[in-house]
């Protein structure tokens, strides 16, 4: 247990943290609910936002302090890729996994027929639809959330899992998460890779069926970090402290399911994410339907948050990101240039500071070695991290 | 708000003698069009005025515009920033503004609500007009909201005060002047304004003289 009176001052109390309309803003709504960041002597301001070009720049010129981010983004932003150029740090992870691929139902139906079945395996639909692919019957559009997010990674690396070549074989597109569903239903695209609780809501409207989640490409993938700019953290160290820690204790909370029914209520709340509880329930409680009408399946992981050592921001992970991104800008980074930008962004020490204060375990090493482990592991004595297999490309 | 100063730059500039073709995205249909007129009137082409989630791609595509102005409350930003890969289907990237490097102007534009992409071929310096007009337009919208906003507020309050006033005339048989006098004092002892009196008074005195007419 930490020792508030011994933490170094909030430099700024009042905090502006952004987030978006998505399942896994949980912690940062939930260390509002719990009074964590009153503990921490902090008054955050949520604020929500409809893209993350706006959070970047509102970090950029100060209208934010901080927000949930996607994990490359430190990344792509400190590149400059995109848009406007900054430095964003992260010296925490909010959650692992959150994702899934959706076909349309015309799509879905064509992958059953050639055998695919999601419930069973990635690398079965996967499969079917290169299959269908190879037929030529039509061009296919697919949309994820973000060119330089996880939803991109995984849906290339599915996609090349049956054989698909995502540049040439169809057309993969940018929408927002909220626009996903209706473009589904118009036909106007023919899948998508998005987090929660979007594909529950094409799934519970019968107008998709789930293809692949995030865990089943990425065990327990790095999704959402907390980003600060690199001068913010250097002005407010004893805030970002703080917030650092409410977050941490509100991503314990939630590491126990039996708390996930109580916040998926909190969360449909009209300043939250303003939809039904029975939309965010079935990815939070771990009761996920791949289809409408099948049988929910058990997927306790669908979101993890504070277990598995979630938090830390692992920089094999943050390299693992900028190698994707490099493959998708048909770049290639020089090793010692990864090194060092993903050193820069993917503050290990900072967690470890947080960590400290918490008398958490966490680990000693800034890398793991790669996703090898199909099932719970100790990379040191003490610090159990989960699976972290990936599907084959 | 120096919205009708004279513009600085004709976007004909002779290196090139095509004028800047512009896309504008806004939901906000009085406050685009605003920008859309100043825009034709100093000489750029709007190609369209778009909402959000209205096939932003497909006009990209469709119309190759050298500029995109969008509101920043537009969740399609994330959208336009995708097109800044080339690709087959993408020949012509598009680059956000603030490659250009000032940092105050893009600031200054961004707390007004507006952010702009320009394809990369084209010169940041023939675009900045155009996000200027946008961004006084915006500044101006916000500042005449305001306004509107706080108009709309004295209004009601005015009605409310006149609801208020003649709920005390009927219950306490009182004339207009009586009932505004009560009115006043109880605001004055409460440490209320009069339209927060007011709506006190409405919410008692109507609701009980709606339950007197329940049957």
């Amino acid at each position: 247990m930490s020792d508030i009176s011994k933490l170094p001052p909030a430099e700024k109390p009042q905090v502006r943290l952004g987030f978006l309309r998505l399942t896994d803003s949980a912690p940062l709504v939930m260390a509002e609910e719990l009074g964590f960041y009153a503990k921490y002597g902090l008054d955050v301001l949520l604020q929500r936002e409809v893209s993350w070009a706006n959070v970047r720049d509102k970090l950029v010129t100060g209208d934010l302090d901080a927000a949930q981010l996607l994990a490359p983004l430190p990344l792509a932003t400190s590149l400059g890729v995109g848009g406007m150029r900054a430095e964003l740090i992260t010296g925490l992870a909010l959650s692992l996994n959150g994702n899934a691929i959706t076909l349309g139902q015309p799509l879905a139906a064509e992958i059953k027929a050639r055998g695919g079945d999601a419930q069973k395996s990635a690398a079965s639909t996967a499969k079917a639809f290169g299959q269908y692919i190879g037929e030529g019957k039509r061009e296919i559009t697919l949309a994820t959330a973000h060119s330089f997010s996880c939803h991109t990674l995984l849906l290339r690396r599915w996609l090349r899992a049956g054989g698909i070549d995502p540049e040439r074989d169809l057309h993969i597109i940018v929408l927002p998460p909220e626009q996903m569903v209706d473009s589904l239903a118009r036909g106007i695209i023919d899948g998508f890779c998005v987090g929660e609780p979007w594909n529950s809501i094409a799934v519970q409207y019968g107008i998709g069926a789930v293809q692949a989640t995030g865990y089943q490409i990425w065990n327990n993938g790095v999704e959402k970090v907390l980003g600060v700019t690199e001068s913010w953290h250097q002005h407010h160290p004893g805030t970002h402290l703080r917030l650092r820690l409410a977050l941490m204790e509100a991503c314990s909370w939630l590491a126990d399911h039996n708390n996930r029914e109580h916040t998926a209520t909190i969360l449909s709340d009209k300043r939250y994410l303003d939809l039904p509880e029975d939309k965010l329930r079935p990815s939070l409680c771990g009761q996920f339907c791949f289809a409408k009408g099948e049988t929910a399946a058990e997927l306790p992981h669908f979101h993890v948050f504070g277990r598995f050592q979630a938090g830390f921001p692992w920089r094999s992970d943050g390299e693992l990101l900028l190698r994707e991104i490099g493959d998708l800008l048909g770049r290639t980074f020089a090793k010692e240039d990864t090194r060092s930008l993903v050193q820069r962004c993917f503050r290990t020490d900072l967690y470890r500071e947080a960590a400290r204060h918490l008398a958490l375990p966490c680990p000693n090493q800034d890398y793991k070695p790669p996703g090898e482990h199909s099932r719970v592991w100790e990379i040191e004595p003490g610090i159990e991290l989960g699976p972290d297999a990936m599907l084959a490309r | 708000m120096d919205v009708s100063r004279p513009t600085k730059i004709v976007p004909r500039s002779p290196s090139s003698s095509r004028v800047l073709r512009v896309i504008l995205v806004d939901d906000d249909l009085p406050r685009a069009t605003a920008v859309e007129s100043r825009l034709a009137e100093v000489g750029f082409d709007v190609l369209s005025v778009i909402p959000t989630a209205s096939g932003l791609l497909y006009q990209m595509a469709q119309r190759e515009p050298d500029v995109v102005i969008i509101a920043l409350d537009s969740p399609d930003r994330d959208v336009l920033e995708s097109l800044s890969i080339a690709s087959a289907h993408n020949p012509r990237p598009v680059v956000m503004f603030s490659e250009s490097g000032d940092h105050n102007f893009i600031t200054d534009a961004i707390r007004a609500g507006v952010t702009a992409y320009q394809a990369e071929d084209i010169s940041p310096a023939r675009v900045r007009a155009a996000i200027d007009i946008a961004v006084a337009q915006f500044s101006a919208f916000d500042a005449l909201r305001e306004e509107l906003d706080t108009t709309r507020r004295q209004l009601e309050e005015r009605k409310t005060v006149e609801r208020a006033k003649l709920l005390l005339m009927q219950t306490h048989d009182v004339g207009e002047e009586e009932a505004f006098t009560t009115l006043r004092k109880l605001a004055m002892d409460k440490h209320r304004t009069l339209g927060e009196t007011a709506a006190d008074v409405i919410a008692i005195l109507g609701s009980t003289d709606s339950k007197g007419k329940q049957p």
